[in-house]
């Protein structure tokens, strides 16, 4: 069974053995990129008008004119996003101010035949118009890939990670051993806390805190207190006169 | 070693990548340079100590980052410039069409055989190409090539009227096998109908000339850049029905991956004909408008076809298989 996930990391394997996490761009995010890769290409198309017909005309002539500039059409209808996205950053002007970027699905750099692929197809993806089928398809699929994606084996990423607030505040709280052994992913939770914690109020604190009362065995301030101090004990379980970790197996120690 | 520790641990390492990946993306690389494979797969293992261990999501997120930026330098190569093009396009291209000779044939007869029946019954019975021409196309079809026309009436004299016509080629018809290889992913059907359409019209045109107009004019005209032009065309829809099909009967493979394999397979023969319809575009653009006697024109278009034939059947037999 799937597990439900609150966020949109996808975890690939690279050929080194490393597990990596990518953070896909939905459809809003894109969308984005894309008018604004959009809006850049009527200026383009303007100031290159503009230019040949005031320039170029009057230098060569009415017809080869005409003909350089179907060229720039033909070019800029279908290889400007392929130039962009197989170039060393990954990413058209639109995408590089959203702060994404085009990456092959497997985590590396995307290929100049699969930047083909995946923007040729684009023409599929528009319709029936404004990229309906392409919004679509990335509703269904849990990588957000329009059919261009899908054909050539891409996803779409943030460049950064998500922003981590740290704010620091004082925790006043004795360093204790959990009473018992707790699981990796029991562990995970009370570090996450741990780490976002300060960033709650104190009603949301002690809301959370109060699910761990069979751990701490004391309802509001004073298990929310004892929950911290098993968190400090689990960030620096050596230290000092801290007690000797619970062994695997070992029998519960008492409260 | 408690999280603080191993994150002092680690520190100089990522901070050793960071500079050295930074170096590589301004294209400065200084000498030590050669350490970033190995730094990067320290780092690599610094991640998955820190996933294992729990780290906090600041570290681990860092150093994910940082895997990611390093694994697009490492993993970063040229596309091959001119020569692997040449390859593709002289090699890998004929050896694909011939690899997808079932579907080549198939498109070939869904092309010529409704074009031919077209042409053949449009004399006959010629109210089923009037209502696809209609007035305007029956008026331009008249005016290019009327009973009244001659072979030497479209002669282009000057450079600037044939490249302006070569742009246009390009523009329309490289665009039209683009278009038509998209709409193959939709179970083939976009590319079918793009072809069967241009068939049938194209047969249309040609037995309308023969019922109203002059055909040595039209077939003096087409002959030479017809042969790229149309295979440019039947070849865009067998890649976009390569795709389609790899939709429709995936085999053994997951659905996902037939269409990732067929995307593969469909791309040299894509690239391919976009090359042979900018080949048509230059022939129709410069050659085609030369004011030269039929029996020339004849045989230059004869020899097209052999042309392409021959690409077809020889080229690329020497070199070992590229899939």
């Amino acid at each position: 069974m799937a597990e439900a996930r609150a966020d949109t990391l996808q975890s690939v394997e690279l050929a080194d053995g490393v597990e990596i996490q990518l953070r896909v761009a939905g459809p809003a995010a894109r969308s984005m990129a894309f008018t604004i890769d959009l809006l850049l290409r009527v200026a383009i198309y303007i100031v290159v008008w503009i230019a040949a017909l005031f320039l170029l005309v009057k230098a060569i002539g009415m017809e080869l004119t005409t003909g350089l500039m179907l060229l720039f059409m033909f070019f800029m209808e279908w290889f400007y996003n392929v130039i962009f996205e197989a170039g060393p950053r990954g990413a058209t002007p639109g995408q590089r101010t959203m702060k994404l970027r085009v990456m092959s699905a497997t985590g590396g750099p995307v290929t100049l035949a699969q930047a083909v692929l995946r923007n040729f197809l684009r023409v599929v993806d528009f319709m029936p118009g404004l990229y309906l089928t392409g919004i679509l398809c990335m509703l269904f699929t849990k990588r957000f890939q329009r059919l261009g994606d899908l054909v050539a084996n891409t996803v779409v990423t943030y460049v950064d990670p998500p922003p981590v607030r740290t704010a620091h505040s004082e925790l006043r709280a004795e360093r204790r051993a959990p009473p018992q052994v707790l699981t990796r992913e029991e562990q995970a939770a009370l570090l996450q806390f741990m780490e976002r914690a300060p960033q709650w109020a104190d009603e949301r604190r002690l809301e959370l805190s109060s699910l761990t009362e069979p751990l701490t065995g004391a309802p509001g301030a004073e298990g929310l207190r004892r929950l911290c101090g098993m968190g400090l004990w689990l960030q620096e379980p050596e230290e000092k006169n801290g007690k000797p970790p619970p062994l695997k197996g070992a029998p519960p120690l008492p409260a | 070693m408690t999280p603080a520790q191993f994150e002092k641990n680690i520190e100089p390492r990522w901070q050793k990548l960071e500079q050295l990946l930074t170096d590589v993306e301004h294209a400065k690389p200084r000498e030590n340079i050669i350490e970033l494979p190995a730094t990067f797969r320290q780092v690599c293992h610094d991640l998955s100590v820190a996933q294992h261990r729990m780290s906090p999501q600041r570290v681990t997120q860092r150093l994910n980052a940082l895997a990611i930026r390093a694994y697009r330098v490492l993993e970063r190569r040229s596309a091959g410039g001119w020569e692997s093009l040449i390859r593709l396009l002289a090699v890998e291209f004929p050896q694909a069409v011939r690899a997808e000779w079932r579907l080549f044939w198939f498109c070939t007869a869904l092309f010529y055989g409704p074009a031919v029946l077209m042409a053949v019954i449009t004399p006959f019975y010629p109210e089923w190409a009037m209502s696809l021409l209609g007035p305007d196309g029956m008026m331009t079809i008249e005016s290019m090539y009327g009973e009244k026309s001659t072979p030497s009436d479209y002669v282009r004299d000057n450079f600037g009227s044939g490249f302006a016509a070569f742009c246009y080629y390009i523009w329309n018809n490289v665009s039209i096998d683009f278009k038509t290889f998209a709409g193959g992913i939709v179970g083939g059907i976009g590319s079918l109908f793009v072809l069967l359409f241009n068939s049938i019209y194209l047969g249309a045109v040609f037995g309308y000339v023969h019922y109203s107009g002059n055909p040595l004019t039209l077939y003096t005209w087409v002959i030479a850049h017809g042969a790229p032009e149309l295979t440019g065309i039947v070849i865009s829809a067998m890649a976009g029905l390569r795709v389609g099909l790899s939709v429709l009967k995936p085999g053994r493979l997951e659905r996902r991956a037939a269409l990732v394999l067929a995307g593969r397979q469909a791309l040299p023969l894509l690239i391919g004909a976009a090359a042979l319809t900018s080949i048509a575009a230059v022939l129709e653009g410069f050659w085609s408008p030369l004011d030269l006697p039929p029996a020339m024109k004849f045989t230059a278009g004869g020899v097209c076809w052999l042309l392409v034939a021959a690409f077809f059947i020889f080229s690329g037999r020497r070199q070992a298989n590229a899939s």
